[in-house]
C-alpha cells in the first residue's frame, strides 16, 4: 500500500523523544547541594533509577571534621534516603557509588568554587549538564551568607557550567522569587525588572548591596539593610531577594543555557525513598507544630494557596527538566508547584492538621492530649484583628505575670511569723513560676517572630504558579517514564496526604528536632572491606 | 436465581440510631460556636423522629442531616470514620453477627440497608463482607457539605416497589430471600421478602410480626 506523505520529512520535521533513561545514558552530571533535602532525594532517585548515567561528580563540603567523601559516605551508608538503595544493593552499594559517583571538596563562595581555574576546567571538560541545588533556604538569614550562598555560589557555579561543552545549567531557585504580588504567576523572568515592575540593574544592585553592608557590625544592621533594599524592589524577605537576585544575574549571562526550576513548598514524601520522609526543619514543620499545641488560632487566610509540593514529586520533576535540557530542549523557567494543577489552601491545611492530631491523640496516654488537646480545633484568622486568646495578648499577659513575681516582696507583704515559717518554700515557689513564665515569653516571643517570617507567605499574598511547562513536558513521555519519571501533582489527594503522609512524617522526622529531641537514623550499612594487596614477596601466610 | 439476606443496619445489625452519627458529627464541628449551631440544627429533627418512623417518611432523615451544612467534607469524612471506628464498630449486636453468619452459610447474597450515610456504614459493609449497602449519600459541593442527601434518599422506610425492583436487576428470587428488621418501619420490607424475621423487634413490630406470623429473634 502507497502511503502519501504530503511534505518532505527531515529531521527537523521527525522529532522522536528519546526515554528519559536514553537520554541520561553515558552522561557525566556535575551536581552541587547533594547534603540538602531536596537534592539528596534527588540524588538517591537518579542512582536507583538510572542506573545509564555514567557519572556524577559532587562538588561538596566537609562537616564536623569528616572531609567530603566521608561525609557522603557517611550518608549513603545511613541515611535514610538511601534506605531503597541499601536495601536492594547490600554491600553492592559501595561499588555503585565508587563507580559512579566522585565528591570532589569545593567552597561555592569562592571563585572557580575553590577549585582554582585550572582544575576547574579539567574538570568542567567532560560534564554534560550542572545541576544547582545548592542554597540558604532561611528566610531571613545573614545577608552576608545569603549573598554568598545564594548569589555568589550561583555566579561561580555558572562560571563552571560556562566551561563544560554544552554550556547547560539547571539552577534550582524557588516560586516566591515572584516576591510581593499576588495573583497567577508565569513561568518566565525577565532580567533586569523587579517584582514591582520596576527596572534595576542585578550587578549593580548586588554590589551596592555588598558596599552597603560593608562596616556594618551585627547581624540585626545587615538584616535591616537588606529587607529594606529586598522591599523597595519587591521581595518580602531576603531568601527571595537574594534567589531572585541570583536568577537575574544568571539570566542576563549569555555564556551558559540556564534551566531555572522552581519548587514551592518542598514537603514530605509520598513514596520515594519511602512514605513520610522529610528532613530538617522544612516550612511546614513549624506550622504543624504549632497547630499541634494549644495555639489554636493560626493568623493566615483560609482562602490562600498553600503551594506545597512532596520531595519525591519534585525530584522527579528535576529528573525531567534535566532531561530535557539533555536533550536541549528545556524551557528556561519551570515551576514545580501544586496551586494551578491541584489547589490546596491555608484553611484546609490547618484543619486536616487539626483532624490529624486528633486522630493521633485519641491514642495517647496523656489524659490532656486524649480529652483536651483532642478536642480543641485550630482554625484561621485575621492576622490584624486583635484576639482574646491569640499570641501576642497570651504574652503581654505572661510578661506582667512574671514582672509581678519579680517584684513581689513575699517578706514585706507576710507578717514576721508566717514568714519564718513559710517564707523559703513560698520564696521557691515565686522563683519557679517566675521562671516558667520568663520560658513561656520566650517561647511565644519564637512563635510570633516565626509568624512574622511566615507572614507574607501566609497572609499577605496569595500565589498561583502555573506549571504549564511541566505538564506540556508530560504529555511527551512514554508511558514507563511516566510511570517513574511523570509530574504527579495532579494525582495528590490532599486529605490523603496531609492525614497520613505530611502530619506522621513531620512527626518522625522534623517536630522532634523543634522540640530539641533527636530523629531516628538508620542502622548503616558496614563499611566496605579494605583491599590490601600483599607484597610479592610476603607470602600470605606471613 | 441467587437469594439474598436483607439486613437492616440499625435495630437489626446494630443498636445506634442514624441521628447519633449526625449529632456526633455536628457535635466535633470547627470551634464551639459551630459546634453549638449544628447541634441545634440536629435536634430540630427531634419532633420528626418522635412523632413516629411511618408518619414522618423521610423528613427526620432529611433534616438530620441538614445540620452539617458548610462543614467540610474532610472533616465529615474524617469525623464520619471515627464514629464508626468509635462506636458503630463495636456496636454491632452478637445476634446480628450471628445472622450474617447464618446469611453467609447459607451463600445468600448480602444486602445491607441503612438510613445512614455511606461515609459512616461503609467500614462496616466492608467489615461484614456485604455485597450491596443501600444507604445515603451527602452532597458536596466545593468540597462542603451542603445538608442535603443526594437522591434517591434512603428514609426509615424501604418500599416494596424499590426491592422488586433491586431483585430483577440482580437476580434475585425473593420467595427464597431473607430480610431482618426491628421496627414498624421496617414492616414494608418484611413484607416483600419470602423469610422475614423480626429481631429485637419494638413493640409495634412485634405486634405486626405477631399478626403476620413472622419469626421474632431477641438476644443481645
Amino acid at each position: 500500500m502507497k502511503i502519501d506523505i504530503p511534505y518532505p520529512l527531515t529531521s527537523r520535521h521527525i522529532h522522536l523523544p528519546k526515554s528519559i533513561p536514553d537520554t541520561f545514558s553515558g552522561r557525566h552530571l556535575l551536581v552541587t547541594g547533594t547534603t540538602g533535602f531536596l537534592g539528596k532525594v534527588w540524588l538517591a532517585m537518579v542512582l536507583d533509577r538510572l542506573p545509564e548515567v555514567e557519572r556524577i561528580t559532587l562538588l561538596a563540603r566537609g562537616k564536623k571534621g569528616l572531609s567530603p567523601r566521608d561525609r557522603f559516605e557517611e550518608d549513603y551508608r545511613s541515611s535514610p534516603v538511601f534506605r531503597p538503595l541499601r536495601e536492594r544493593l547490600g554491600m553492592r552499594l559501595h561499588d555503585l557509588m565508587a563507580r559512579k559517583v566522585r565528591v570532589i571538596e569545593a567552597s561555592l563562595d569562592q571563585p572557580w568554587c575553590g577549585l582554582g581555574e585550572d582544575r576547574a576546567r579539567r574538570l568542567a571538560k567532560d560534564v554534560d549538564v550542572v545541576v544547582h541545588f545548592a542554597g540558604l533556604t532561611d528566610f531571613e538569614p545573614d545577608p552576608t551568607h545569603a549573598i554568598e550562598a545564594n548569589i555568589d555560589g550561583s555566579s561561580y557555579i555558572a562560571d563552571l557550567a560556562a566551561c563544560t561543552p554544552q554550556r547547560r545549567l539547571v539552577h534550582v531557585s524557588t516560586t516566591y522569587v515572584a516576591g510581593a504580588v499576588s495573583g497567577e504567576i508565569e513561568e518566565t523572568i525577565t532580567p533586569g525588572v523587579s517584582p514591582h515592575g520596576v527596572a534595576f540593574d542585578p550587578a549593580e544592585e548586588l554590589a551596592s548591596l555588598k558596599a552597603a553592608l560593608h562596616g556594618t557590625d551585627t547581624k540585626k544592621q545587615r538584616t535591616s539593610i537588606a529587607m529594606q533594599r529586598a522591599r523597595d524592589l519587591g521581595w518580602p524577605n531576603i531568601y527571595t531577594y537574594t534567589k531572585g537576585l541570583a536568577e537575574h544575574l544568571i539570566e542576563s549571562r549569555n555564556d551558559v543555557r540556564t534551566t531555572t526550576v522552581r519548587p514551592a513548598i518542598v514537603e514530605c514524601a509520598r513514596s520515594y525513598p519511602f512514605i513520610g520522609w522529610n528532613e530538617g526543619i522544612n516550612t511546614a514543620g513549624p506550622i504543624v507544630w504549632l497547630l499541634s499545641t494549644s495555639f489554636q488560632r493560626f493568623p493566615s487566610k483560609a482562602k490562600n494557596h498553600f503551594d506545597v509540593v512532596p520531595v519525591d514529586t519534585v525530584a522527579r520533576a528535576m529528573i525531567l527538566v534535566v532531561a530535557r535540557a539533555l536533550c536541549d530542549r528545556a524551557k528556561s523557567v519551570y515551576h514545580v508547584a501544586s496551586s494551578h494543577a491541584n489547589p490546596f489552601f491555608f484553611g484546609r491545611a490547618v484543619e486536616l492538621t487539626g483532624l490529624a492530631y486528633r486522630t493521633r491523640y485519641a491514642q495517647s496516654d496523656r489524659a490532656y492530649e486524649r480529652h483536651v488537646l483532642r478536642r480543641l480545633d485550630a482554625t484561621t484568622v485575621n492576622a490584624d484583628a486583635p484576639q482574646v486568646f491569640g499570641h501576642r495578648r497570651l504574652r503581654h499577659f505572661v510578661r506582667t505575670a512574671r514582672d509581678v513575681l519579680r517584684n513581689m516582696d513575699i517578706a514585706d507583704a507576710l507578717p514576721p511569723r508566717m514568714y519564718t515559717r513559710v517564707g523559703d518554700q513560698l520564696e521557691e515557689t515565686r522563683r519557679s513560676l517566675s521562671n516558667k513564665c520568663r520560658q513561656t515569653e520566650r517561647k511565644l516571643s519564637q512563635v510570633d517572630e516565626m509568624l512574622r517570617q511566615y507572614r507574607p507567605f501566609i497572609h499577605d499574598y496569595d500565589y498561583v504558579f502555573r506549571t504549564d511547562h511541566l505538564q506540556q513536558a508530560n504529555q511527551e513521555l512514554t508511558e514507563a517514564d511516566r510511570r517513574n519519571f511523570a509530574f504527579d501533582v495532579e494525582s495528590i489527594d490532599w486529605l490523603d496526604y496531609w492525614m497520613n503522609v505530611e502530619v506522621p512524617g513531620l512527626e518522625t522526622w522534623s517536630i522532634p528536632l523543634l522540640r530539641g529531641e533527636k530523629v531516628p537514623r538508620d542502622e548503616p550499612l558496614a563499611k566496605p572491606p579494605r583491599v590490601f594487596t600483599p607484597l610479592a614477596s610476603t607470602p600470605m601466610g606471613a | 436465581m441467587n437469594s439474598a439476606a436483607f439486613f437492616r443496619i440499625e435495630g437489626a445489625l446494630t443498636k445506634k440510631p442514624t441521628w447519633a452519627a449526625a449529632a456526633w458529627i455536628a457535635a466535633n464541628a470547627q470551634g464551639v460556636g459551630e459546634r453549638m449551631a449544628r447541634m441545634g440544627n440536629v435536634a430540630l429533627a427531634a419532633p420528626f423522629a418522635l412523632s413516629g418512623e411511618l408518619r414522618s417518611g423521610d423528613t427526620a432523615t432529611r433534616l438530620v442531616w441538614s445540620g452539617l451544612r458548610g462543614m467540610s467534607e474532610d472533616r465529615v469524612t474524617v469525623l464520619a470514620r471515627e464514629y464508626y471506628d468509635e462506636y458503630l464498630k463495636e456496636s454491632v449486636t452478637e445476634l446480628g453477627e450471628e445472622l450474617v453468619d447464618q446469611a453467609r452459610v447459607r451463600k445468600q447474597r448480602l444486602v445491607l440497608i441503612s438510613d445512614n450515610v455511606d461515609l459512616v456504614v461503609e467500614p462496616l459493609a466492608e467489615r461484614l463482607g456485604a455485597d450491596d449497602l443501600i444507604c445515603n449519600r451527602l452532597e458536596f459541593r466545593n468540597q462542603k457539605a451542603t445538608g442535603r442527601l443526594l437522591d434517591p434518599v434512603v428514609g426509615a422506610t424501604v418500599a416494596g416497589q424499590w426491592i422488586r425492583q433491586f431483585a430483577r436487576e440482580c437476580q434475585v428470587d425473593l420467595d427464597a430471600s431473607s430480610a431482618y428488621g426491628a421496627s414498624a418501619a421496617d414492616s414494608l420490607l418484611l413484607s416483600s421478602i419470602g423469610r422475614p424475621c423480626a429481631v429485637n423487634p419494638n413493640r409495634q413490630l412485634r405486634r405486626i410480626a405477631s399478626a403476620h406470623d413472622w419469626p421474632v429473634v431477641q438476644g443481645s
